[in-house]
């Protein structure tokens, strides 16, 4: 009986705000009523039907494919009559469409790429009927429920336009190719369109077809589903009337549901199994191809990469003069090269070496990552910048025969406008429909459900601003702190009902999707014809389009992507390279910088604020332990401090032995040769794979099954059986079985989160560079960081505190000298100095900036404050203000002092009358008198934070100090003069806040003083007691043992107190 | 009197709303206690004693947030007490002078007496401001005097200190006794306030100190009155608080009358005695109360509200005699009060071609009397309301149209007719598979036919207010034959079934 019906109309939440349930759930819910098959119909699009497709394979269901598309020929969506008091806003009617075949399927990305291209910006679109006419093909068309075409038409016109509705479907679709639909949701206004519409498919000779035009998989679900339209109509729920739904019967039903709903039309239900079996497409059957890339006449994509490459490993090898390494190269190659070719995956190495190509010509940054730094081909192609074969690097990792999937390769970009010329290219070289980025779902987390949710109960803004700055705060939580306890925090009372259900509402709607944006690099590429794959749309930046699945759907369905990630660091190297021959008058290549002694000093000491990868907390606290002294120990630097080795207690062991403070031991001899480089610690994937093919003789494919086994959890099967061949192989290589635990072991605790070599090295290749910058160039480096914040780990005031304390001379802003980005200019002594640019100005236009730049070029420097103001007279009085409160007015003649500034510019504001126009003198004033105070010390720091969130000042704890030293608190540098154990009191401006998913609760505090930076431990208890003042205060007041270990230093707190200084604005960086 | 002659006294009472609830709390007085306000669950502190400022709370809290700290009494704000309070406050001063003015603002008790000439009766201002205090400590409220021959120097001085309780400042000290108060005891707006914040400006001492055309030419006129102000040199002019003006008439009548046509002969004579005073300061009456005592010591209250105030007294009488025989006392009267409201005269200019209205007083009498017919709330425009409740409709008051509808609407097609059954019968239903078999209504067994439905309404899910039910469809038919077409609900969380229409 239960086998009898099949679901043909049903929406997820991928129809955004428009239904409740995520695809898996309507799967899960198929499953529990044994329903052969499903189709999933979204609005305007395929958004869920990866992830239904990926569920109802996993589950043995038949995922059918279509989506509800909006027609605006047919005009409105029925909607109560105007008589009636309603809100229904004028939407298009929307037709279900279901895929027939493949040529279906393609249609209908065609059709919906079509109108929703046909838009100048992110909007839904609509279809027209010239639009369903010329991609009809394959495709079968339902009559809709209450949102379709016929409702629409018979309220509109009765019976006799119902009919002429469904007569135009027909012209369009073909008279096999329609079914009447029939939905009971048991409202009364539907029965007599039900009763019309079997009218009207008995006189046109139309099977007539029952659905339930599904919104969700449960019907408690219906919360959801009306929280959602108060959220789109953007009306509380109290005051939402009639645009909720009726009732709750939009769930998923089962067979016998259905059929006693329609059992005076048995008929209408039966057909929904043959309608069913008509449709024979699944998303299996795509039928993607991966773009070729055009060579010239005579060549294949391979004999053509087989030449580049060659060209590349003589100008890769050529230069190193070592002949065995060419050697070995040459055979690397071309063994990749055999296999690349007999993958058939020429054209995505010829595509990405064409992307590397257009950026060398243009000046743009870029460096390959992950994976594929694990390549020689990709090295020869300059696609990547390690050598994997002078580093022996494990190509498997990269690229294995049995893996059935495309090659990974993720290109870093400087962030900014060099990524988005590379972007454009793509677009221009494949075309419109060739290229696109793949999505981003944007779902509800914590906070954006408190408020969405508050908002559709009705709560005031005050309230629901407190409850989002407690929601949501830590990476890690304990299991008493959930979202209930942050409502409980921000004041709101749990025993009031009302409150109850906006905290069960705010948990319910979490994870469902929200909007769709556009993922950050990710672009996929199908030479012209990517609308035949997936629908595109446009996105919210001019220029991008999007397709309409993320990247994890894309990789699901085996469509190939290329990663153009923007990486602020590269912008900094861009610049750099810019700035330091200028200024410095040295070349440097990136490519070649010199091992330098002075730069791993640097790194011992933990002194790298600034640096790629090894300035965060946790890597300052093992730089002095792991002392790197050369590139390698940089490459296990960035990798070791990483959730995968912390959990699988890899770091500890590594670390007492690069100290030298344990042996260096092997589980087994034969594994020497393979983590002698790592101490006998397993860091790295590469070495996994090779473990398993040493020991247990796995092949390069297996070793790699077995690391992608060890990394799904849900696959214990598969793990199982390799688990066991990986024993046998041990056993048969005389591994005792107590070395074979120990092993596998090694590998399971692992491989779960390992990294791979290759990205490790690509990124210390990076880091290393970032830290010689730093060294060798400080003043250069400094200014590109600046430039290119936000980014890193630390805000640009630390960035600044940290170079003055290196030396740097940093100057204020100054609108007679900066311009829009930061600057170096050469002192008197012929020392370089750094002058803040106005980027750094809060909220101050890019374009105010420049027309003082040009008016500074054009007509000289300003020569008094009514000068300014009537030069740039697009200076609002908010801007002046403004600057003059950070003093960048005072090198004007005649200001003496920010407050004078402040003074002279309230008047110089004040439009003055059309007789003294263009009079800047008129402005002038008898009196020369200053009738205001000068700022204080404290004045100048809060108006130097509030204005630009920085203070090229001494820092503000210098003023405290010697305040702080009758009271017995010590500075950052004092700590560090301390012994182990000591009971010690510092206080500094909190600059970092951290509670790492690793750490158990605990909850790392970095803080600045004007000697350093100076390291928290707050124990979970001890957080538990004073909340407040570990997650608002700026400054605070630690007392505590000192653990002084290794160089490294903690101050373990036993006791917290907010410091108070004067509304100094600082911004900590909170790891959310 | 010459400005400078004058001499004021600035009462001012802090945490009124905390002072007011504890004045008749005494137990409370030592315990920390809080007044909050708001609709729960969005309740916030809003006023607390001293001993629960100390402990750290502050206004703004949440409910839960005082929860968090131990033992403090949570009073709900009452304007009421308020009210009285205030109005207790301004009578006591009233004692030390007639001319008060009112400048009170949330939450806190403000009034400036003018004192001048009253030393022969109070003595100096001095022991003035100590008698008023005492006065004001035995209401059970703590306050504070400041006195000056500027009016707002008294204010801002008496804002500005805590103590000592009284503060005299002599003739001619004013700037320099103003000088170390803060900005924040004027009052100026925000665009003001952070100009001065900008320029370091704290103290009134410093904005005396800034020059007078240099500020004008910055902040204007505005700059300027702020500046005097801080000098103490602005001045004032008292606008002092009248007596309320009320229309009220009681009689004590000789003999319980029980005829309405006796009542209604001395309620004539008062309505005259009202109108002649309303009209004597050119206003009119815009509503009515009566209340009646009657024997056995019950009471009987009813108004009246014209559609535009009137002094037209056959209107009137004719008003409350509908009242009255609408709702009827239920014994004999004793005493009669009317207590009127009075507003300006009604005015209502008509344009020269729009439509005739029926005269306001007239159809006030009509709707009066058709409410007496059939009840208040059932008189006025059906409208529907955005829901889907079956019982979504209301009345609202008639009303001229602003503009005929732009839009003429097709009318919609045309339906069978049902008849309402309001308020909704209780029937009894017998079922069979779960649909409706036999029921009993109005005291006649029918049995069903065909049922159609259950069509489900749910909705208010996220409310206190939650509701559904499910509507059928019925056609029945009594044991003679007699067939009944109707429509019946159940309430599934009551299990009830009701009759709500019967079709044509």
């Amino acid at each position: 009986m239960t086998s009898h019906y099949v679901e043909l109309h049903a929406a997820s939440a991928f129809s955004f705000l428009q239904a409740a349930s995520q695809p898996e759930s309507l799967i899960e819910r198929a499953v529990e009523l044994e329903m052969p098959a499903m189709a999933l119909l979204d609005h305007n699009g395929v958004y869920g039907s990866a992830r239904f497709h990926t569920s109802a394979r996993r589950n043995d269901i038949c995922a059918h494919v279509g989506a509800e598309i909006s027609v605006s020929s047919f005009g409105s969506r029925l909607a109560p009559p105007a008589w009636l008091p309603h809100q229904h806003p004028a939407e298009p009617a929307k037709l279900p469409l279901l895929c027939e075949s493949r040529l279906g399927y393609r249609n209908l990305c065609q059709l919906i790429t079509r109108f929703k291209m046909r838009e100048t910006t992110k909007n839904d679109g609509a279809a027209t009927f010239d639009d369903l006419e010329t991609h009809a093909q394959g495709l079968i068309c339902l009559t809709g429920g209450d949102e379709g075409p016929l409702a629409a038409a018979l309220m509109r016109g009765g019976e006799e336009a119902g009919r002429s509705s469904v007569e135009q479907l027909i012209r369009i679709f073909g008279r096999d190719n329609v079914y009447v639909e029939l939905q009971r949701h048991q409202e009364r206004e539907e029965e007599w369109r039900n009763q019309a519409a079997l009218r009207i498919a008995r006189s046109l000779r139309l099977p007539v077809i029952a659905t339930n035009g599904v919104r969700y998989a449960m019907a408690y679900e219906r919360e959801i589903l009306d929280l959602f339209t108060a959220i789109r109509h953007h009306i509380p729920l109290d005051q939402a009337g009639g645009l909720l739904a009726t009732n709750n019967r939009r769930y998923l039903r089962s067979a016998q549901e259905m059929s006693a709903l329609f059992h005076n039309v048995p008929v209408s239900v039966e057909n929904t199994v043959d309608l069913s079996s008509r449709l024979r497409f699944e998303l299996n059957d795509l039928g993607y191809q991966f773009p070729c890339y055009p060579v010239p006449g005579g060549e294949t994509m391979d004999s053509f990469l087989r030449k580049r490459v060659a060209e590349g490993v003589v100008r890769r090898y050529g230069p190193k003069k070592d002949h065995a390494l060419m050697h070995r190269a040459k055979k690397q190659v071309a063994q990749e090269l055999a296999l690349i070719e007999k993958l058939g995956f020429a054209g995505y190495f010829l595509i990405v070496w064409d992307i590397v190509e257009y950026c060398k010509r243009n000046d743009i940054l870029i460096q390959g990552r992950g994976s594929a730094a694990n390549s020689a081909v990709c090295y020869a192609l300059e696609i990547t910048a390690i050598d994997p074969v002078g580093m022996d690097l494990l190509f498997e990792r990269f690229l294995s025969e049995s893996r059935n999937e495309w090659p990974d390769i993720d290109l870093d970009l400087p962030s900014g406008e060099k990524r988005e010329q590379a972007i454009q290219y793509m677009y221009q070289r494949y075309g419109e429909l060739g290229a696109a980025m793949t999505a981003n779902v944007t779902t509800y987390h914590q906070r954006s459900a408190a408020r969405q949710v508050g908002k559709a109960l009705g709560f005031d803004e005050e309230s629901l601003g407190r409850l989002s700055n407690l929601t949501g705060l830590w990476e890690w939580r304990s299991k008493d702190e959930t979202m209930a306890h942050s409502f409980q925090h921000a004041g709101f009372d749990l025993n009031h009902p009302r409150v109850a259900k906006y905290v069960e509402l705010s948990m319910r709607i979490q994870d469902l999707p929200r909007n769709l944006s556009q993922h950050s690099g990710g672009m996929v590429i199908c030479q012209g014809q990517l609308n035949h794959i997936v629908p595109l749309e446009r996105a919210a930046m001019p220029g991008r389009t999007v397709v309409q699945w993320d990247k994890e759907d894309c990789a699901d369905l085996g469509i190939v992507k290329v990663d153009l990630l923007g990486l602020g660091m590269m912008a900094v190297m861009h610049d750099c390279l810019q700035l330091i021959p200028r200024h410095y008058g040295d070349a440097v290549d990136l490519a070649h910088l010199p091992e330098d002694k002075s730069v791993y000093r640097t790194l011992q000491q933990a002194d790298t604020v600034g640096m790629f990868q090894i300035e965060s907390r946790a890597q300052m606290a093992s730089l002095p332990r792991n002392k790197p002294d050369r590139f390698y120990d940089l490459v296990v630097q960035v990798a070791i401090i990483r959730p995968g080795p912390i959990v699988g207690q890899m770091m500890h062991p590594y670390m007492r032995r690069r100290q030298k403070k344990e042996p260096v031991t092997y589980p087994h001899p034969s594994l020497e040769p393979i983590l002698k480089r790592t101490l006998g610690v397993p860091l790295f994937q590469e070495q996994l794979l090779r473990m398993a093919m040493t020991v247990a003789n796995f092949t390069g494919a297996e070793a790699d099954e077995l690391r992608r086994a060890v990394g799904m959890r849900r696959s214990w099967e598969r793990m199982k059986n390799l688990e066991a061949k990986l024993h046998a192989g041990m056993i048969a290589n005389g591994i005792d079985s107590g070395t074979q635990d120990a092993i596998v072991q090694n590998i399971s605790s692992f491989a779960l989160y390992g990294f791979p070599e290759s990205h490790a090295a690509s990124f210390a290749l990076i880091a290393y560079a970032s830290a010689y910058f730093k060294v060798k160039y400080l003043a250069a480096f400094t200014c590109a960081m600046l430039n290119n914040q936000p980014m890193g780990f630390y805000s640009g005031a630390v960035l600044v505190k940290d170079a003055q304390r290196h030396g740097l001379r940093v100057k204020p802003i100054d609108v007679q000298r900066s311009d829009w980005c930061c600057a170096l200019e050469r002192e008197g002594n012929g020392a370089l100095s750094l002058r803040l640019g106005l980027r750094y100005v809060k909220g101050f236009p890019h374009q105010l900036a420049e027309t003082i730049m040009a008016s500074r070029k054009n007509e000289g420097m300003f020569h008094s404050p009514e000068d300014f103001a009537q030069r740039v007279p697009e200076l609002g009085k908010k801007d002046l203000t403004h600057l003059a409160q950070i003093g960048a007015l005072n090198s004007l003649d005649g200001i003496h002092h920010r407050r004078d500034a402040l003074w002279q510019m309230e008047r110089a504001a004040k439009p003055e009358g059309p007789l003294l126009q263009g009079r800047p003198e008129s402005l002038r004033e008898e009196s020369d008198v200053l009738p205001l105070r000068q700022m204080t010390t404290e004045e100048r720091l809060v108006a130097d934070y509030a204005g630009t969130g920085l203070t090229v000042g001494k820092h503000p704890m210098f003023y405290r100090r010697p305040e702080l030293r009758q009271q017995g608190s010590l500075s950052a540098e004092e700590l560090r003069y301390r012994r182990d154990g000591e009971f010690v009191k510092t206080v500094g401006c909190v600059i970092a806040r951290q509670r790492p998913g690793t750490a158990k609760g605990f909850i790392f505090i970095s803080m600045e003083d004007e000697t350093g930076i100076a390291n928290i431990v707050v124990t979970p208890d001890l957080y538990d007691r004073n909340r407040l003042t570990v997650t608002r205060s700026r400054f605070l007041m630690v007392e505590g043992s000192l653990q002084n270990q290794d160089g490294t230093i903690h101050v373990k707190a036993m006791r917290l107190a907010p410091f108070v200084h004067e509304k100094v604005e600082v911004q900590s960086h909170d790891f959310h | 009197m010459k400005q400078g002659d004058a001499l004021y006294a600035a009462l001012l009472a802090r945490e009124f709303p905390a002072q007011t609830l504890l004045r008749y709390r005494s137990e409370l007085r030592r315990l920390p206690c809080v007044v909050i306000q708001g609709e729960p669950p969005l309740q916030n502190v809003i006023s607390a004693n001293k001993i629960a400022s100390a402990l750290g709370i502050e206004p703004g809290m949440t409910k839960v947030e005082v929860e968090a700290f131990p033992a403090v009494t949570m009073l709900r704000r009452s304007l009421e007490e308020e009210r009285t309070a205030k109005a207790v406050l301004l009578e006591c001063a009233g004692n030390f002078s007639p001319r008060i003015e009112d400048v009170s603002q949330d939450g806190i008790f403000l009034c400036v007496l003018e004192i001048s000439g009253t030393e022969k009766l109070f003595g100096p201002p001095l022991a003035l401001a100590k008698n008023l205090l005492s006065h004001v400590r035995t209401l059970g409220v703590g306050a504070s005097i400041a006195i000056s021959h500027n009016f707002h120097t008294a204010v801002a001085m008496a804002k500005g200190t805590s103590a000592p309780n009284i503060r005299c400042i002599a003739k001619g000290d004013e700037t320099g006794a103003l000088s170390l108060l803060p900005l924040t005891v004027l009052e100026m707006t925000e665009e003001q306030a952070e100009i001065f914040s900008l320029w370091g400006i704290r103290t009134l001492g410093e904005l005396a100190h800034l020059p007078e055309k240099e500020l004008v030419s910055r902040m204007g006129q505005a700059g300027k009155c702020l500046r005097q102000m801080a000098r103490g040199e602005f001045p004032h002019l008292l606008q002092p608080l009248e007596p309320d003006f009320t229309l009220e008439e009681s009689m004590q009548l000789d003999s319980p009358v029980e005829l309405l046509d006796a009542l209604l002969f001395v309620v004539n004579i008062m309505l005259e005695q009202l109108i002649f005073r309303a009209t004597a300061r050119v206003l009119a009456l815009t509503s009515i109360t009566m209340h009646l005592t009657l024997e056995e010591g019950a009471r009987h209250v009813c108004t009246i509200q014209p559609a535009l105030p009137t002094n037209d007294r056959q209107l009137l009488l004719k008003l409350l005699h509908l009242e009255l025989e609408t709702h009827p006392p239920s014994a004999a009267i004793l005493t009669v009060a009317l207590k009127a409201e009075s507003g300006s005269t009604g005015k209502m200019q008509f344009g020269l071609f729009s439509p005739q209205l029926p005269e306001p007083s007239r159809l006030d009498v009509t709707l009066a009397r058709i409410r007496a017919l059939v009840g208040e709330g059932n008189v006025g425009r059906a409208v529907l309301q955005d829901t889907h409740r079956m019982d979504g409709r209301g009345m609202e008051a008639f009303r001229v149209p602003a503009r005929p509808r732009a839009i003429v609407e097709q009318p919609p097609p045309a339906r069978s007719a049902m008849r309402m059954v309001r308020p909704p019968e209780i029937a009894w239903v017998t079922l069979q598979s779960k649909r409706p078999k036999t029921f009993l209504f109005r005291g006649r067994c029918y049995a069903v036919e065909h049922a159609y439905g259950p069509w489900i309404v749910s909705g208010e899910w996220w409310a206190a207010t939650l509701w559904g039910i499910e509507q059928w469809d019925l056609v029945a038919r009594t044991p003679d034959g007699q067939m009944l077409c109707c429509c019946m609900v159940r309430d599934p969380m009551r299990e009830e079934w009701k009759m709500v229409a019967l079709y044509d």
